[in-house]
């Protein structure tokens, strides 16, 4: 349903008279997947990984620099006006911060009800109304929430007003950037078992986008690990966090806390096996891989060039280990290794 | 630094031509609204003669392409036309005029922006107390009277009533500094009070935000004495705003004391142009705009400057 | 609104308003002659009965004068307000709207416009069109144009970068409807405020044209051109002349800017001004009870209480409700709660440092066998940076942008040691060493925007460490920051905490954190200490009910199925603190039986933990299990 082909998003910084270009920031590097009807698929990165870039880029929000996004066989970056409504209608969004993505003007009823006029075509606002409450009792909030404005709502409340807001036009696919991250831990629960309970409820596509690996587990079939505008890493949910193949992947698992002291303590040790330095900037990217400072296991060949996506046995990397790159013994090194670990 | 202050010089180039753009389309237009000056010189004159020789004399009766080059690159050399009125040379009266308003103005600055700051760090670092509340209610009421009715009340009070100084014409700095000093300084009295105030309210609440910032906390939390919180941390990011509210302020005031020395009957630049105004003597206007203009971009760029002193982002990012 | 009508100056300064639009409208009512009334015969007749201001120069009624004058007034506001708000407000909407090269051009020419004065501007437009008011007011409202577009802009600039913009174009609304329905309503209060304060800026300009005789006739009614036929006759007839001009003048001028003012305050709340005064305590603040303090500790503090003075004489809002703690030397303590549960503003009050207005209204500090519970700000001082370092949330904020980097790091040793500026630096890139940032001598010079978090964050712990304190209060000093850099951060504290033997105070929200690095855990739940354990006790047996299910919510702690839903705890945490309704965190626990409802309960000692729960011994014994919630309700 969802397709994206060699996606770069460039952000370039505006020429100043007189002074020399800037160099532009690689928001996004190649990155090609797809997202099926029904599937979840969980984007974990950190900061600068691009993947808030990434759901600005399919929800039209920034442009593109190069490749394509196909939704359900079109190229979104191609629409005209009247199919980018319709695409509009079929990819929905909610966003990180709940307390800057609803207008403080407008009540709950408007908010939610704005894109039913829209796109549905119901303006008579008791039909609109009632099918505003519908959708917020959907969501678990009462009906006289209809007639609150944003600034009555605590942060856990107004996400599932976004949620409603997203809902109401009966979307394709759903795209959730960092919805979750500015909740606390115990409303961030709720929102996760809500966004889950829908997804399979409606056989929604979600698209779910987190900085924390824990929280996309419990969410996500696949999971796709995000460093510095590339895709680093993508597979299966259970086999992505038993037995990571790319080493950033590692890195970040090994980084999470265990809420207990004595698996935390193993957790440390693992943590500090990685090098301990600054990733480098996105609008200065090194030539070869990008992780290759922080890698523990880099090779020379890390530092020249880009390793291409691998298929694993899981899905795939980008990794020199996995890459026909370096042979040892006419093998991948992972495949060498794993030999010499059977015998 | 070096780099940014070029950069930011040679931003002024464009302006300052787009400025004189401006300025030589105000004698277009003005043609084009009331005839032009030989029109009007010939109105009693009915020979079909008289426009003629005088356009040709003024040289008004090429194309405008011809006539902006030629009126620039007089312009460039100092050179801003014959005033309708006088008939003698623009530049030479507007330089007559523009001393007076200019020790008006660089007075009222000195005086406005340092008592402002002054008082706004007195106010700001102590907000809602009595000494605040006492300066705001003061500030609030400089604020809301124009200049030159504190120009009025001033001469009224100092010149007719204690009769300490009585400016009537400007006199200039070869008649002793003193003597200056006291013809001006009344009308830059007046000019500075709404000029302190301004600034004092904004430093006022940019120094209470600054003193309410982490930094400052963290500051705090490092040990850091009272004096050197305010002096040291909060002042600094304090004066950020300030200089954009400086700036604007400088613009206004130049325009202000076009009245206010009218008040005082001083012989400035704002006697010069409701002169011409009155005898719609377009060159002088022209002249005096494109003088005061030039003024106001040059105090722009070295308030820019100061900028990037006091905010090392935008210093690194554009040098 | 009610605040606005409360504002006894907003309220005159709108029937002043008022007064002025009923002159515009119909002067008659208020004038008590025509301006065409005259006698010379009683020329610069002083104020009477039937002439409140006085007569001018040809006997003119001078009140009827001034009325009339406020009719030109209003007159020249409608006019180049007018102008400026039709022409700049949109302009100022597209060139935000376009960006790119539009926005640059746009704003080029607005510059252009600004650089040259409003009055230079009216001058040179009134000699093109001839003199009079409304050539006048056309130049003003020219200038006026570049006023509100630069302020248009700018807000919408701001409004654009808002999160419901994003929201707003992915349900498909069009670039127009955006800026209709969402962006120009939002700017409505920014442009109301403008309004009055540009009227205030046209009148005081427009006058001032007409008493140089740019504006308005000489003979005219209308206040600059009496200010100017004043001046002519003041020296001979006396300064009374200036005031039927001036008064109504200064009153028109006072009230928009009041008005403008009031508004603001109507649409910002703004909040009240912090100062820098130190931790206030108020007279009736009660030191804790003696047996409290742990004597033998390093830090501790007794029953501490914090309210904050709300606006509307409503009783104080409750922050922390008596919170006891201490650590030992060479110990970490962590302080773990979510967001509201008080934990930041117990380490900023424990540490003299909670923000105005907040007050102690009870409680005790002892530090290293001093007590400090009345030590002043200078005392403070001497201890803050020095004995006790402190680091923050948010690394980038906590470093002033000003200044360089080094300079903010050889503070405190200036501060507190005798080292010279030179010592203080080579010491300073010792530290920037030890906290392990690459090449010191060069990031000394450097400003805060240059570092990344992580780097900011060791520029603060080494700024915290600098002069060897006995106690680090961390305040979450990894939440902002991404989880490989958390770890490397806490890497550096429990490395630098084994080699110089101090106690940290680590507050954060994540347990998993807490496991990795505390000794002892004290867990918040609304302004209140829930429970108190070591470590090991807070994740084996956890004791309190939020104890438990904040452990549970946690994904890391999901047990059995995938697709089993999280534990949750239901509702939400409340924004006060309330002592009198029994125990807070009852509406959302799973064990509240009617008493909790009504008694509050106290930190008693229950096992190897000191829990504040009704219930708690039984929950201990029982080893009750974690019920999963896993129906969602409806949130209130």
């Amino acid at each position: 349903m969802l397709e994206l082909d060699n996606l770069h998003v460039r952000y370039t910084p505006t020429k100043k008279l007189l002074s020399p270009a800037a160099k532009p920031v690689k928001a996004l590097n190649g990155v090609s997947f797809s997202l099926g009807p029904g599937q979840t698929m969980g984007l974990v990165g950190e900061s600068g990984s691009g993947k808030s870039t990434l759901a600005k880029a399919i929800l039209k929000l920034t442009d593109v620099h190069s490749g394509a996004i196909n939704f359900e066989g079109q190229d979104v970056t191609q629409l005209n006006r009247k199919d980018s409504l319709s695409f509009r209608k079929n990819v929905q969004g909610v966003l990180q911060d709940p307390y800057s993505s609803l207008n403080p003007l407008h009540d709950v009823g408007v908010i939610v009800g704005d894109p039913i006029t829209r796109h549905l075509g119901i303006k008579r606002r008791d039909t609109r109304n009632q099918r505003v409450r519908e959708l917020l009792t959907l969501v678990g909030l009462s009906a006289d929430f209809l007639e609150r404005k944003p600034h009555q709502l605590s942060g856990g409340q107004r996400q599932r007003v976004s949620i409603a807001r997203a809902l109401a036009v009966e979307p394709k696919l759903l795209i959730a950037d960092e919805a979750t991250s500015a909740l606390d831990v115990s409303i961030q629960s709720q929102i996760i078992n809500l966004l889950k309970k829908i997804q399979q409820e409606k056989q929604l596509a979600l698209l779910f986008i987190a900085h924390d690996l824990e929280v996309v587990k419990h969410i996500a079939t696949d999971v796709g690990v995000m460093y510095l505008g590339y895709l680093v890493e993508l597979g299966k949910t259970e086999t992505l966090y038993s037995e990571p193949t790319h080493p950033y992947t590692k890195m970040l698992l090994a980084s999470i806390p265990v809420p207990n002291p004595k698996q935390q303590e193993k957790r440390k040790a693992l943590r500090q096996s990685f090098i301990n330095a600054e990733p480098p900037s996105p609008s200065n990217l090194p030539m070869g891989c990008p992780f290759a400072n922080r890698c523990p296991v880099a090779m020379d060949i890390c530092k020249k060039e880009m390793p291409d996506p691998t298929v694993t046995a899981n899905g795939f990397s980008r990794c020199h280990l996995h890459t026909s790159g370096p042979k040892l013994d006419g093998e991948t090194v992972v495949d060498f290794i794993k030999k010499q670990a059977h015998t | 630094m070096a780099k940014y202050i070029t950069f930011r010089f040679l931003s002024l180039l464009p302006l300052l031509f787009a400025v004189s753009v401006v300025s030589f389309s105000l004698a277009v237009i003005g043609e084009k609204v009331n005839g032009s000056i030989a029109v009007q010189k010939c109105a009693e004159d009915t020979s079909p003669t008289c426009v003629a020789t005088i356009e040709k004399n003024l040289g008004i009766d090429k194309p405008l392409r011809h006539r902006f080059v030629s009126w620039f690159s007089d312009a460039l050399q100092g050179d801003l036309g014959i005033s309708n009125q006088t008939n003698g040379p623009v530049s030479e009266l507007l330089l007559e005029g523009f001393w007076p308003t200019f020790s008006i103005v660089g007075l009222s600055l000195v005086l406005g922006v340092s008592l402002g700051i002054a008082v706004g760090i007195f106010s700001g670092t102590k907000p809602g107390g009595a000494r605040d509340t006492v300066t705001s209610v003061l500030s609030t009421s400089f604020l809301a009277t124009p200049s030159y009715v504190i120009g009025i009340f001033l001469s009224f009070l100092i010149a007719t009533k204690l009769g300490w100084v009585n400016p009537t014409r400007y006199t200039p700095t070869e008649d002793g500094y003193f003597e200056w000093f006291k013809s001006i300084i009344l009308p830059a009295a007046s000019l500075a009070l709404p000029t302190m105030a301004i600034i004092q309210r904004q430093l006022r609440s940019s120094m209470a935000s600054a003193l309410q910032s982490r930094y400052v906390l963290a500051a705090r939390a490092r040990g850091v004495s009272r004096n050197a919180l305010v002096a040291k941390h909060a002042l600094p990011n304090a004066m950020i705003p300030t200089l954009t509210v400086i700036g604007i302020r400088v613009a206004a005031s130049i325009g202000i004391t076009l009245v206010v020395e009218r008040v005082f009957g001083l012989n400035g630049l704002g006697v010069i142009l409701s002169d011409a105004v009155t005898n719609n003597d377009i060159p002088v206007i022209q002249g005096a705009m494109l003088l005061v203009a030039t003024l106001v971009l040059l105090v722009n760029l070295l308030i820019d400057i100061a900028y990037g002193f006091l905010n090392p982002k935008v210093r690194l990012e554009n040098g | 609104m009610q605040s606005f009508i409360r504002k006894p100056l907003a309220v005159a300064s709108s029937i002043w308003i008022f007064l002025l639009l009923v002159a515009f409208v119909r002067p008659s009512i208020l004038a008590t002659h025509a301006t065409t009334f005259s006698d010379t015969t009683f020329a610069f007749d002083k104020p009477s009965s039937q002439h409140f201001f006085g007569r001018g120069q040809v006997g003119e009624d001078l009140y009827s004068f001034a009325v009339y004058g406020g009719q030109n007034a209003v007159r020249s506001i409608l006019i180049a307000v007018g102008i400026g708000a039709l022409v700049g407000v949109p302009l100022g909407l597209i060139s935000a709207w376009a960006g790119g090269r539009i926005d640059r051009a746009t704003m080029w020419l607005v510059d252009l416009l600004f650089s040259i004065p409003v009055i230079m501007l009216a001058i040179a437009i009134v000699a093109i069109l001839g003199s009079g008011i409304t050539s006048a007011m056309v130049g003003i409202g020219f200038a006026m144009i570049t006023r509100f577009a630069r302020i248009t802009r700018a807000a919408a600039l701001a409004e654009k970068e808002e999160l419901y913009i994003d929201a707003a174009k992915i349900t498909g609304l069009s670039s127009f409807t955006t800026m209709r329905r969402y962006i120009f309503p939002n700017l409505i209060p920014t442009l109301v405020v403008q309004v009055a304060i540009l009227s205030s800026i046209v009148i005081l300009i427009g006058t001032g044209l007409s008493a140089i005789g740019v504006g308005a006739e000489r003979d005219d009614a209308d206040w600059g051109a009496m200010i100017l036929r004043a001046s002519e006759n003041s020296l001979s007839e006396g300064y009374w002349l200036f005031f039927p001009a001036c008064l109504p003048l200064l009153l028109t001028i006072v009230s928009l800017n009041l008005l403008g003012d009031a508004l603001r305050d109507s649409y910002v709340p703004s909040g009240s001004v912090t100062s820098l005064t130190s931790t206030r305590r108020t007279a009736k603040t009660t030191t804790a009870d003696l047996d409290v303090i742990d004597r033998a500790a390093l830090f501790s503090v007794a029953s501490l209480s914090v309210e904050f003075p709300t606006a509307k004489k409503q009783s104080p809002k409750k922050v922390l409700h008596d919170i006891t703690f201490s650590v030992k030397k060479g110990e970490v303590l962590g302080v773990v709660g979510e967001s509201g549960s008080g934990k930041s503003i117990t380490m900023l009050a424990s540490a003299g440092l909670l923000p105005a207005p907040g007050q102690i209204t009870q409680g005790s500090t002892y530090f290293d066998g001093r007590d400090l519970t009345t030590a002043t700000e200078k005392q403070w001082q001497k201890i803050r940076g020095n004995d006790i370092g402190y680091i923050f949330q948010e690394p980038i904020a906590s470093l002033n942008p000003a200044l360089t980097v080094g300079n903010q790091l050889i503070e405190p040793l200036l501060v507190h040691t005798d080292l010279t500026k030179k010592e203080a630096r080579a010491k300073a890139e010792e530290l920037l060493a030890e906290v392990r940032i690459p090449d010191p001598a060069s990031r000394m010079k450097q400003y805060p925007h240059e570092f990344s978090g992580g780097m900011a964050q060791r520029v603060g712990i080494a700024m915290a460490l600098a002069c060897e304190p006995k106690l680090l209060i961390a305040d979450e000093p990894t939440t902002a920051l991404d989880v490989t850099v958390q770890g490397q951060i806490l890497d550096l504290l429990s490395d630098i905490q084994t080699r110089r033997d101090m106690a940290i105070i680590f507050v954060t929200h994540d347990l998993g954190v807490i496991a990795e690095i505390a000794d002892q855990v004290i867990v918040m739940y609304a302004g209140q200490v829930v429970e108190q354990a070591s470590a090991e006790n807070i994740f084996s047996s956890p004791t309190h009910p939020y104890t438990q299910a904040l452990l549970a919510t946690m994904p890391q702690n999901h047990s059995g199925d995938v697709d089993k839903p999280l534990t949750v705890i239901e509702g939400t945490v409340p924004s006060q603190t309330s002592i009198d309704a029994g125990c807070q965190f009852a509406p959302r626990c799973t064990y509240v039986q009617e008493q909790c409802t009504v008694t509050l309960p106290t930190l008693t000692l229950v096992g190897g933990s000191t829990v504040a729960c009704l219930r708690a011994e039984e929950l201990q014994s029982e080893v009750v299990n974690l019920t999963v919630s896993s129906t969602e309700k409806v949130t209130q």
